[in-house]
């Protein structure tokens, strides 16, 4: 697959506190990827520096092949962005601004997709900034955004302050973007949407990726929740060095399995006389909340 | 990769223009103004040669020269001398603040909202957003130059050169161009709007001061001020060109740094590190007077600093006015037109009052801090909490009138103290009193702007307008003869100025009448009104 966007060891130090000690990581043509990880860990960071907004202290980000810092405007042409908070000028009203940031890019505005978009996230441009909420800033940026030709698109907590509906128009976007082959970097919280929308997961912390592939690998690499229930007691399943977390409640034994060790699990089990077994796949926000736990000095 | 540093400078430029023509042409309106009314007063008032010597002599004591610049062409004070002596130096001090409220408003201000990281998104340059504001305050000084050189072309009389004219519109736009390429790069070197604004205003503060001490009797000193500096063109007497050279080339110098600053930094930073906060509330911030005194701590110790020294200045002076000019007759029939009254107590009277006027802008702009909480959606907060509106307007207001007459005792007291120091023959505390004598006029402005919160919270700056005019009142009012309705409009007007009048409880009591009026009402409409 054709690597649009190339990250490798990137480092950033802001005065005393290292922002970024590694972060690496690839987006091929045509791949969502989402970039999560708790507040601080280095997501905007990231972003703001693959946008050439900061500089890099250490590594290498190049977009398209070429240096995210050196060749700022000419890969812009080619990129959109959208932050998680919007701010605009008081004085002018939505539909002046989403003209202007198309006309930077170069290209004539595509009226019928503007309005298009303006339709679809449901949006009133004839209000000046002053009067827009939040969600309603956001959406300039996002209708801006998706109205341009882009081939990668960098959305850092786009939805925040949209609602359900809007978000799912959002979602229904970025398929479409996705669909005619651009790519995109997704930094969210909304694990769902994550999940929903993204090929693959780069999970940030303390500003290192930690993990990151495909959803489908990555699940491999977590646990999987597993409750049962033995005719005949168990002995201290706790001293398995594949179980962690276990609980007993109403007769039936839950605890956290390493996804790799089902195979040993069963062998373990099987004597007792199983009656009841269900395990549940790690969602994101396991795999997440592990992470999460992690910076707080957990685990 | 360095004309791609550039790229869609054009587009930005024309953005700006748009969103900021208004705020422009306002500005543009006022320069306007102020040349209308320098030209036009000088020329219907002061066309016999007698007074406008008269006035030279008045004019060359410390006092007068440490606020307007040491008189020049005083052996042939023309109409044309008499403008550049007592309209540059004000003239200049009011465009730099015109440029750079336009350059912090256009570049870090824009940076710190977040603006400028949508565009510097999009396929522009990474300096383009700091050359279209350069742009805009090219353009604008420029316009300010035509302007002013039209002005004076138009309404001058045969003393008001062409050339002197354009020089003077030049030295005008110069004085812009300068200050606002020290904003250029303040707003590299902070990280917010507000530390790049102090810190050019802080530039031009010093920049007075320097040219104070260099009139005084320093003379090289003055070269170094570019207020100073630009001064000593002297247009229409002498006409001098090169200072002008040496600003530009200076300002293009600024300029260059804060272009090459902008280009080497990552959005959002400052060269000036942010210091650490504290963690927790303290006791006295969660009381609502230590919540607002810490909102405007900041500016009220500049200003509280600002006032002693203009305080410290202006009374270590007051002294020489006697010995400088008590034999000249033509001055005394001038000045001292009241007998048995000196010199000093007549400028004295005089300074105190500007002073009061200064000290009424620190006090009023504390009480509008109300309206940037509002404007800023913050203010919600508090409303929503258990404390009612009265409560949270009332503190803002308290605050505000403490300060009014806290600023009057500082510059009283620096001035008087001062003098005495000096060993003048001045009557301390005469002068205490004559500082406090402002006090109520000062609440009367208080009372007007606590009106405008109240009622009309979106034209709260008319507030400045009137301060404006009660500035020019006082400034100008007799030398221009304001008629009699006009001046009795200014809550100044009706302060008895000691030591030259007596202390009048009808005065403070009527005034202050008036101030309470002004502020129940202004309570009673903010309590009605919706807020934004």
């Amino acid at each position: 697959m054709e690597k649009v966007v190339e990250i490798k060891g990137l480092k950033k130090v802001f005065g005393k506190t290292q922002a970024l000690k590694d972060v690496s990581f690839d987006v091929t043509k045509g791949e969502i990827i989402g970039f999560i990880g708790p507040n601080g860990a280095g997501k905007s960071t990231t972003l703001r520096i693959l946008l050439g907004l900061i500089k890099a202290d250490d590594g290498q980000a190049s977009i398209f092949g070429k240096d995210v810092w050196n060749d700022a405007v000419e890969i812009h042409k080619r990129v959109a962005y959208v932050p998680g908070d919007v701010n605009l000028w008081p004085n002018l009203t939505g539909g002046e601004v989403i003209d202007l940031f198309l006309s930077m890019r170069g290209q004539k505005v595509d009226k019928e997709r503007k309005e298009e978009l303006i339709k679809r996230f449901e949006f009133d441009p004839t209000k000046k900034c002053r009067g827009y909420s939040k969600g309603n800033r956001q959406k300039v940026a996002l209708i801006a955004a998706f109205a341009a030709d882009a081939d990668v698109y960098i959305f850092d907590e786009p939805t925040a302050g949209l609602d359900p509906l809007q978000e799912r128009v959002f979602q229904k976007q970025a398929r479409e973007v996705k669909a005619r082959g651009a790519s995109i970097i997704l930094s969210s919280h909304i694990l769902s949407e994550v999940e929903q929308l993204c090929d693959t997961v780069a999970i940030i912390s303390q500003g290192k990726i930690v993990e990151s592939g495909s959803l489908n690998e990555l699940r491999h690499l977590t646990r999987t929740q597993i409750i049962f229930k033995t005719k005949e007691d168990v002995p201290s399943l706790a001293d398995q060095d594949f179980a962690h977390n276990v609980a007993h409640e109403k007769g039936e034994t839950i605890f956290q399995l390493d996804s790799d060790k089902m195979a040993e699990f069963l062998r373990f089990v099987e004597p007792y006389h199983v009656t009841k077994l269900e395990s549940a796949p790690p969602k994101l926000e396991d795999l997440f909340m592990r992470h999460y736990e992690t910076t707080k000095g957990g685990v | 990769m360095a004309s791609q540093a550039f790229a869609q400078t054009g587009r930005l430029f024309r953005f700006a223009i748009k969103k900021d023509w208004l705020k422009i042409f306002l500005w543009l309106l006022g320069v306007a103004f102020y040349v209308f009314i320098g030209v036009f007063v000088f020329v219907e008032v002061y066309g016999d040669p007698a007074e406008r010597e008269a006035l030279s002599y008045a004019m060359q004591n410390p006092a007068m020269e440490a606020l307007f610049g040491r008189v020049i062409g005083q052996n042939n004070y023309t109409i044309g001398a008499m403008y550049s002596h007592m309209m540059t130096i004000l003239g200049f001090v009011l465009f730099a603040i015109m440029s750079i409220l336009l350059v912090v408003r256009n570049t870090r201000s824009e940076e710190e909202d977040g603006i400028l990281e949508l565009i510097q998104a999009q396929p522009t340059g990474r300096i383009a957003h700091t050359t279209s504001a350069i742009l805009l305050l090219l353009v604008t000084n420029g316009l300010v130059l035509i302007i002013t050189a039209a002005l004076i072309i138009a309404l001058g009389d045969t003393s008001m050169t062409v050339e002197g004219a354009f020089l003077t519109g030049t030295i005008y736009a110069s004085a812009g161009l300068f200050f606002g390429a020290v904003t250029l790069v303040t707003a590299q070197l902070s990280s917010n709007a507000r530390g790049a604004m102090m810190l050019a205003f802080s530039v031009l503060g010093i920049s007075y001061i320097i040219r104070i001490i260099g009139d005084g009797g320093v003379p090289f000193l003055s070269w170094f001020s570019p207020l100073g500096l630009l001064y000593n063109t002297e247009p229409f007497v002498n006409n001098y060109w090169y200072p002008v050279f040496i600003s530009l080339a200076l300002s293009l110098l600024l300029t260059a740094f804060a272009l090459y600053l902008k280009h080497k930094r990552d959005m959002g930073a400052g060269l000036i590190a942010d210091r650490d906060g504290k963690r927790h509330a303290s006791a006295f911030l969660k009381t609502p007077v230590g919540f607002v005194l810490d909102l405007i701590r900041t500016p009220l110790i500049v200003w509280t600093v600002s006032m002693a020294m203009l305080g410290i200045t202006y009374g270590s002076v007051i002294g020489d006015v006697d010995s400088l000019l008590g034999g000249n007759e033509i001055v005394s029939q001038i000045i001292a037109n009241q007998e048995g009254i000196s010199m000093a107590e007549q400028f004295m009277a005089m300074i105190l009052g500007v002073l009061g006027i200064f000290s009424s802008v620190p006090a009023v702009q504390f009480l509008l801090r109300i309206r940037e909480e509002e404007k800023k959606n913050r203010l919600e907060k508090l409303i929503a909490g258990t404390r009612s509106r009265y409560h949270i307007l009332g503190t803002f207001f308290l605050i505000s009138a403490v300060i009014a007459i806290f600023m009057q005792i500082i510059t009283s007291f620096a001035f008087g103290g001062a003098a005495v120091v000096m060993d003048f023959d001045v009557d301390f505390l005469k002068v205490m009193l004559a500082g406090l004598a402002y006090v109520p006029a000062i609440f009367v402005m208080i009372g007007l702007a606590t009106l405008l919160v109240g009622w009309l919270p979106r034209l709260t700056s008319l507030i400045w307008l009137y301060l404006g005019f009660v500035f020019v009142n006082l400034y100008f009012g007799e030398l221009f003869d304001f008629p009699q309705w006009l001046s009795a409009l200014s809550a100044f007007h009706y302060v008895p100025e000691i030591p030259i009048e007596a202390w009048s409880w009808t005065v403070v009591f009527g005034l202050t009448a008036v101030a309470v009026g002004l502020s129940v009402a202004g309570f009673i409409g903010f309590r009605r009104r919706d807020i934004d």
